[in-house]
């Protein structure tokens, strides 16, 4: 970004280089009286003049021009110490002098003219461009809001001030007359720099009504400042304070430039503003396509077993009389498991909702692994009247941070799923052991302690089922990616899992929240193992011996978490 | 002698069906939709237990407890919707019987009705002090523990933990209730020991610990005893 000013006060060296030049003429004119033609010295005072209207004001060059051709008849032009004339070539001579002069400045000062508005034009080219660059591709223009600022200031030398909207807020629509004109900035907008109760109204205003304020602009021409509007396309984004010098005094062209960069930063701030209501708009839409398909899926799920009670009740209702005993007996159990299997569907459905909220809270406590299985096994049976499930646990595991009821939810969906999708005579095995923690493989070669370095619980439930296709495996976990799917390039899942998805998206669900991630491995000869890993904290201190209340007898109990015998 | 029972529940149908099904099995009954009127009831028909749905629109239930309890130590089953219900647990610490979640069955209802039933007036008459159940037999009195033909050896504080189980068997246990009274009341955040111990009584109780048939976990409540035989 250009620093100069764009409107240079005429440096102060620039006198004194006329003053010089004169001087130096002078010099040289009275070294050469009497040798050369009072032509020729006449000649040397022109190219003086010349010079000098470099580099002072138009006027002063012409003045010191008409001086010099009267300081020059006086002196050299005979009669000599008077301002008469003897001869008329020398009046001519005067004459001529004297025009080229005033000639030479104006011509000279016409021409420094124009090369100053081209290095002007260049430098509020070379200010929009690079603040255009800065802002392009910027996701945040109000990070260069500072540097819009600094430009602003150096235009006119005073500090200027910004007002922005932030780009959360509303923009403010043309013309809208909203009603907060309080001298504090609002909640929505940023103040940059410094402005009084009566500039900040002022600032305010030039947002709402989205037109520039101040000299030359047509409205409140007596202000002593600019307000500009920054625009974007059909809003206004914000406004700046641009004071003047003197009072009443404002070169348009600066006012025009000013608006420029402003513009430039009012699109930007559009153009944000736009990206992130279409960034919103989409995400607003992916979340609906989502809960749709949601929802789709857990009508599906809850329908099924819907229509078995209905039609079970609906027979028993309206044909209870003609049925034998043993079908109004099978009837009356449909009802009873298909209740069963939508109560779970609903618990599942719930929990899933509830883990998808944030911040969810976990009844965490030290929980033991066997017991949490046990009671898995003891629900499965009910519906495991094989006895086809079988539990295997690692001795002496220790004891868990977790939430018993999640964690038996967890347990007793995979294992209901087992049971349903595997054989009715193959195992299902519900599997705890500790994983050794492996020490990582770090380049310097020394073990770090972190997560992964800690000891972990492996808990999986193994069946010998046909297993899931490989490109199943982790899309099973989705809850509306189930089964019969429209999906283009994976085969369609074995059609007979109705309710997988929220099942199993639940159980994922809530090894998340305990840190864990539900996995699903093919295992070696057939079937698949549902697995995850919980870290395993660092136990609680044990009972001590006298923590027994009222206990005579010494206990004689080994203290830690390692069971005596 | 009929057994009255006072059932409060708000929705119109599962109260319905409930009564239908409990005037089946021989019970007199009491319904309230609200706990006012399960108030108004409870001090006019002296019910020989209650079955107590939570959510009710005018209260949680602690009032009717509280009134029952000075009166008469009238059995309360609590009836919750979810699972993890943090007011169905401060009933049940507050000396409720038991508890069943919704959806429930009539079968596990009559059963968790009996055992309440069993345990009515315990702390006026003796308490319950010999359990059996399959192989299992519990002598509180004479502190003795016979498995078949063993007699397994318990620590104290074993022998603490499943005398507490007995005084309540069939019926749920918290975990704070069962901390206070086995290790004392600075002692109810505890849980641990809880697993330790129970882990060690399954050990010596249980055919296959990992398989329990007695001591029974419920989980985030607290444990069962198996209820006795007969």
């Amino acid at each position: 970004m250009l620093t100069r000013p764009a409107l240079a006060p005429r440096p102060r060296w620039q006198p004194l280089l006329a003053a010089a030049a004169w001087v130096l003429a002078w010099l040289a004119l009275l070294l050469l009286d009497g040798h050369v033609d009072l032509a020729n010295l006449a000649l040397l005072l022109v190219m003086a003049s010349a010079l000098a209207s470099v580099w002072l004001p138009v006027s002063a060059a012409v003045a010191a021009g008409v001086a010099s051709v009267l300081a020059f008849n006086w002196t050299f032009v005979p009669p000599r110490n008077s301002f008469a004339v003897d001869l008329h070539q020398h009046a001519l001579l005067l004459l001529a002098m004297l025009v080229v002069n005033a000639l030479v400045a104006v011509l000279v000062a016409g021409q420094r003219h124009q090369a100053q508005r081209a290095r002007q034009h260049l430098r509020e080219a070379e200010q929009l461009r690079s603040l255009g660059e800065a802002l392009r591709d910027t996701p945040e223009p109000l990070a260069h809001a500072a540097g819009l600022r600094d430009t602003m200031s150096e235009l006119t030398g005073l500090q200027a001030t910004l007002l922005l909207q932030k780009p959360g807020s509303p923009a403010m629509p043309t013309g809208s007359a909203a009603a907060s004109a309080g001298p504090a900035p609002a909640d929505s907008e940023l103040l940059l720099g410094e402005a009084d109760a009566d500039e900040l109204a002022g600032l305010q205003h030039c947002l709402r009504q989205r037109h520039a304020l101040g000299p030359g602009t047509g409205r409140h021409d007596e202000l002593a400042a600019w307000y500009l509007p920054l625009r974007g396309r059909d809003s206004c984004h914000g406004a700046a304070l641009l004071r003047l010098p003197q009072h009443g005094q404002g070169d348009p062209a600066l006012c025009r430039h000013a608006q420029a960069l402003c513009d430039q930063m009012g699109q930007a701030l559009q153009r944000v503003r736009t990206s992130t209501a279409e960034a919103q708009a989409r995400e607003q839409a992916q979340l609906q396509a989502v809960r749709n398909a949601l929802l789709a899926a857990i009508s599906h799920d809850f329908r099924t077993p819907l229509a078995t009670m209905l039609g079970a009740a609906s027979s028993l209702q309206e044909q209870g009389e003609r049925l034998a005993p043993e079908q109004r007996r099978r009837l009356a159990d449909s009802l009873v498991d298909e209740i069963g299997q939508l109560a779970r569907l609903a618990d599942n459905t719930l929990q899933l909702a509830r883990l998808d909220a944030p911040g969810v809270l976990l009844q965490r406590d030290w929980e033991s692994a066997e017991e949490i299985v046990g009671e898995v096994l003891r629900r499965a049976r009910r519906r495991d009247t094989q006895r086809r499930v079988r539990a295997r646990l690692e001795p002496d595991l220790p004891l868990l941070r977790c939430d018993a009821l999640l964690l038996t939810q967890l347990l007793d969906n995979l294992v209901d799923n087992a049971l349903k999708y595997s054989p009715a005579d193959s195992p299902v095995e519900i599997l705890v052991r500790r994983q050794p923690a492996h020490p990582a493989q770090n380049p310097s070669g020394t073990p770090s302690v972190d997560n992964s370095q800690k000891e972990r619980l492996l808990i999986a439930v193994r069946d010998r089922g046909p297993g899931v296709p490989s490109a199943w495996r982790e899309r099973i976990f989705d809850v509306f990616q189930r089964g019969e799917a429209a999906s283009t390039d994976t085969p369609p899942l074995d059609s007979a899992r109705p309710g997988a998805g929220v099942g199993l998206a639940v159980c994922r669900a809530i090894a998340r929240a305990h840190g864990g991630e539900l996995r699903l491995r093919a295992r070696g000869h057939g079937g698949c193992s549902f697995e995850f890993q919980l870290e395993i904290d660092p136990p609680p201190a044990g009972p001590s011996a006298p923590a027994a209340k009222g206990d005579g007898r010494q206990w004689a109990g080994g203290a830690g978490s390692t069971a005596p015998a | 002698m009929t057994l009255e029972v006072l059932l409060v529940e708000d929705d119109r149908e599962l109260r319905t069906t409930l009564r239908d099904a409990l005037q089946v099995e021989g019970y007199g009954v009491h319904t309230a939709a609200s706990l006012s009127e399960a108030q108004a009831l409870a001090a006019n028909t002296a019910p020989d237990l209650v079955i107590l749905d939570l959510g009710l629109p005018d209260g949680d239930g602690q009032t009717l407890l509280e009134q029952l309890r000075q009166r008469r130590n009238t059995p309360v089953l609590v009836v919750s919707a979810r699972q993890a219900d943090g007011q169905k647990i401060a009933l049940l610490d507050a000396g409720a019987d038991d508890y069943l979640v919704k959806p429930f069955s009539i079968g596990e209802l009559l059963a968790r009705m009996r055992v309440a039933l069993r345990h009515r007036g315990t702390n006026l008459q003796a308490s319950i002090t010999h359990y059996q159940s399959g192989q299992l037999t519990i002598d509180l009195a004479t502190h003795r523990v016979q498995l078949g033909d063993d007699s397994p050896h318990l620590t104290p504080t074993e022998f603490k933990l499943l005398a507490r189980l007995v005084r309540n068997a069939g019926q749920v246990v918290t975990h704070r209730q069962l901390l206070t009274d086995v290790w004392g009341p600075e002692y109810t955040e505890h849980t641990h020991y809880l697993r330790l111990y129970m882990g060690q009584l399954r050990a010596k109780l249980e055919a296959d610990p990992a398989e329990p048939q007695l001591l029974l976990t419920e989980p985030g409540v607290g444990y069962r005893l198996q209820e006795p035989d007969a």
